[in-house]
């Protein structure tokens, strides 16, 4: 149902999945790519077409030199908007990937029709020595693991048990979330400010243990937003789409579908 | 031959079970472990031991390193300032600054222009890549680390060279609208410059361009490598063979009045390896930018798989040497007069000659008074005779 294909915006090429019929779903993946064996985008795609792009230096899709900016990925996701054909758009992020589809959101496009957050990141709400954000550069691995996975033994990456291929894919997707999103860590000062421009339905999902950025802050980011609802999923932490597939595609479905 | 003393102002004294407990010595230890009386008593000591090198015509490096027992020099241009004004005599390579880590390098050329002017021209700039738990410390994204570092070397350089009024600097990683040194630096066009670095592609870079290349503890076949890359890149540029002068080789050194002495206070040397070292898994085998995603497989995994390789970075194969391995791997120089003169003349003509050595002098509990007693024999009965056979052999380039 879904096939792991490839695609050119603005020159830059991209490995993208793609599935399903109906209008157009566009996924923006986390702090990990997403691949055609996850289950998430094939049961999305019973939504509508999906379109799932990996950015620049994750997964599959080569960095084009001196490509390695926020602004970069933004830029690149609007202009995917503009390739995607057909006319109600939904855009879905996933941890550092709502932050760039808040930031397009908060830009405009005329095809967006629907904006779904699923545990971003992307704006700083508490103070000057408190964190929102987990550092997951800096922190041990473990303590990294226990916040981001509810069930860590059945879905946290298991390096001794994967394939050489797939750990160079955790690996680029490392690399390029820490070139991207290190200063400032996960957030843009500014782009706060500019969340209530967003004018479009907007459905906020957070994982309701999430360890990495917490539903106190999902809530925050939701009450910025005057368009915007906020959900939670039980037993998942910062991947409800690995977690929790069945429920978060479900809560989607009905989202675009009102 | 140019001898220089290389001291990190270690800082030994956090209790042994807090070490074994914590998963990095380095950038996260509690700053309340560091008592600031007795950091006041090592950086005395340390500067003492420096000018003790200034009157035996032993030069000094001055480094960087942060928040770790590894080193107390986090401030590094202030201890370069006080040698600067304390020392009479021999050279002073700040080796280094770690660019990488700064924001704006023309501070750092400000920095090292008022302190060649200070010195009367007796500084030599080195500079080092940084990486692991310093890129924490430094709030420095670890991800392009070495394009940062190769633009900032050539900012600071052009600073440095500039004597036309401001210059305008707008490159991708630095831009600076107005810079005007004063003062320039005292020697033209610019001190010398070093790089540490054992990495072979950045020391083809440097011999490109002519930049003095010291290796910090790679032993000899570490260095082979970085040095033949070094004078192949040369070659094919059509460049001259690059002299001696451009190459330095650093090494734990300790002379005693017997090799028992030497060898017994010299190994004190090593728990900047065996205990200094540690840092936790995300400030190293996890920390990107470090090693290209490919070599990951046999990086994150807990055991290699039959037949895998470990890659591993260079530090790690040197945690928990002995005295005698850190000998036979000709990272340590450690006996009596006579048997380190043999040992650094052996590191010599296998390495096809080196015209600097750098010679770690003082690490962990290896006391101020064992310091100074190792580099007055150094100075006094060793180094003579270093320089004067290296000054009569002419030893083949390694291959």
């Amino acid at each position: 149902m879904i096939a792991n294909e490839r695609m050119t915006v603005h020159g830059i090429e991209l490995e993208v999945l793609r599935g399903g019929n109906g209008d157009p779903i566009v996924l923006l993946h986390g702090m990990r790519s997403l691949t055609s064996v996850s289950r998430f985008p094939s049961l999305l795609a019973g939504h509508g077409a999906v379109v799932a792009p990996s950015c620049p230096g994750f997964g599959g899709s080569p960095r084009p030199k001196d490509f390695d900016t926020i602004y970069d990925l933004i830029h690149l996701q609007r202009a995917m908007l503009d390739a995607v054909p057909g006319e109600r758009i939904t855009l879905v992020g996933f941890s550092f990937g709502g932050w760039l589809a808040a930031e397009v959101a908060a830009q405009g496009h005329s095809r967006l029709a629907r904006l779904v957050l699923v545990d971003p990141v992307g704006i700083k709400i508490s103070g000057p020595e408190t964190p929102d954000i987990l550092d997951v550069f800096n922190r041990s691995p473990a303590e990294v693991r226990r916040a981001a996975w509810h069930d860590p033994d059945r879905f946290a990456p298991d390096f001794d048990a994967m394939e050489d291929a797939d750990i160079v894919r955790h690996a680029r997707d490392w690399e390029a979330l820490c070139l991207y999103a290190w200063h400032p860590y996960m957030y843009n000062p500014r782009l706060r400010y500019w969340l209530s421009r967003i004018a479009v339905p907007t459905l906020v999902v957070w994982g309701d243990s999430d360890g990495i950025v917490s539903p106190d802050y999902g809530c925050a980011f939701a009450g910025l937003n005057p368009n915007a609802r906020f959900e939670t999923i039980a037993a998942c932490r910062h991947h409800p789409e690995v977690e929790r597939p069945d429920e978060l595609a479900a809560l989607i479905g009905s989202f675009v579908r009102s | 031959m140019q001898l220089w003393f290389h001291n990190e102002n270690t800082y030994p004294f956090v209790p042994q079970n807090i070490l074994d407990e914590a998963d990095s010595v380095r950038a996260s230890l509690p700053g309340h472990l560091c008592d600031p009386k007795i950091a006041a008593d090592l950086f005395h000591e340390c500067m003492d031991e420096s000018l003790l090198c200034d009157d035996l015509g032993i030069n000094i490096v001055s480094i960087e390193h942060h928040a770790g027992i590894n080193s107390l020099y986090g401030a590094s241009p202030i201890v370069l300032g006080a040698l600067a004004r304390q020392t009479r005599n021999v050279r002073i390579l700040s080796q280094g600054t770690l660019i990488s880590i700064r924001q704006d390098p023309v501070r750092v050329a400000e920095e090292y222009a008022t302190a060649d002017v200070m010195l009367r021209g007796r500084l030599d700039i080195g500079f080092v890549k940084s990486g692991d738990s310093e890129m924490a410390s430094g709030n420095a994204n670890p991800v392009g680390n070495l394009e940062r570092f190769w633009e900032a070397i050539d900012l600071i350089t052009a600073a440095l060279k500039n004597q036309d009024g401001p210059m305008r600097w707008e490159g991708k990683h630095f831009s600076h609208r107005h810079i005007n040194l004063w003062p320039r630096p005292y020697q033209q066009p610019h001190p010398p410059m070093w790089t540490a670095t054992g990495d072979p592609d950045t020391s083809r870079e440097l011999g490109r361009r002519g930049m003095v290349n010291s290796v910090v503890l790679r032993g000899i076949e570490g260095t082979k490598r970085a040095w033949s890359a070094y004078r192949d890149a040369r070659k094919e540029a059509g460049l001259p063979e690059p002299a001696l002068d451009r190459f330095a080789y650093a090494a734990f050194v300790y002379v005693g009045d017997t090799d028992e002495e030497g060898v017994s206070v010299g190994s004190k040397l090593l728990w900047f390896l065996n205990t200094s070292l540690k840092q936790a898994p995300q400030f190293s085998k996890f920390l990107p930018g470090r090693m290209p995603p490919e070599m990951a497989p046999s990086v994150y995994r807990t055991k290699p798989r039959p037949g895998e390789t470990r890659a591993a970075r260079p530090a790690d194969g040197l945690i928990g040497m002995t005295a005698e391995q850190a000998i036979q791997r000709q990272i340590m120089f450690a006996g009596n007069p006579d048997t380190v003169t043999k040992q650094i003349m052996a590191a010599y003509e296998t390495l096809g000659g080196f015209g600097h050595l750098i010679f770690i002098g003082r690490s962990g509990y290896l006391t101020h008074a064992e310091a100074e007693k190792g580099i007055r024999l150094l100075a006094k009965e060793v180094l003579p005779r270093v320089r004067e056979m290296a000054r009569t052999r002419q030893p083949a380039v390694a291959a």
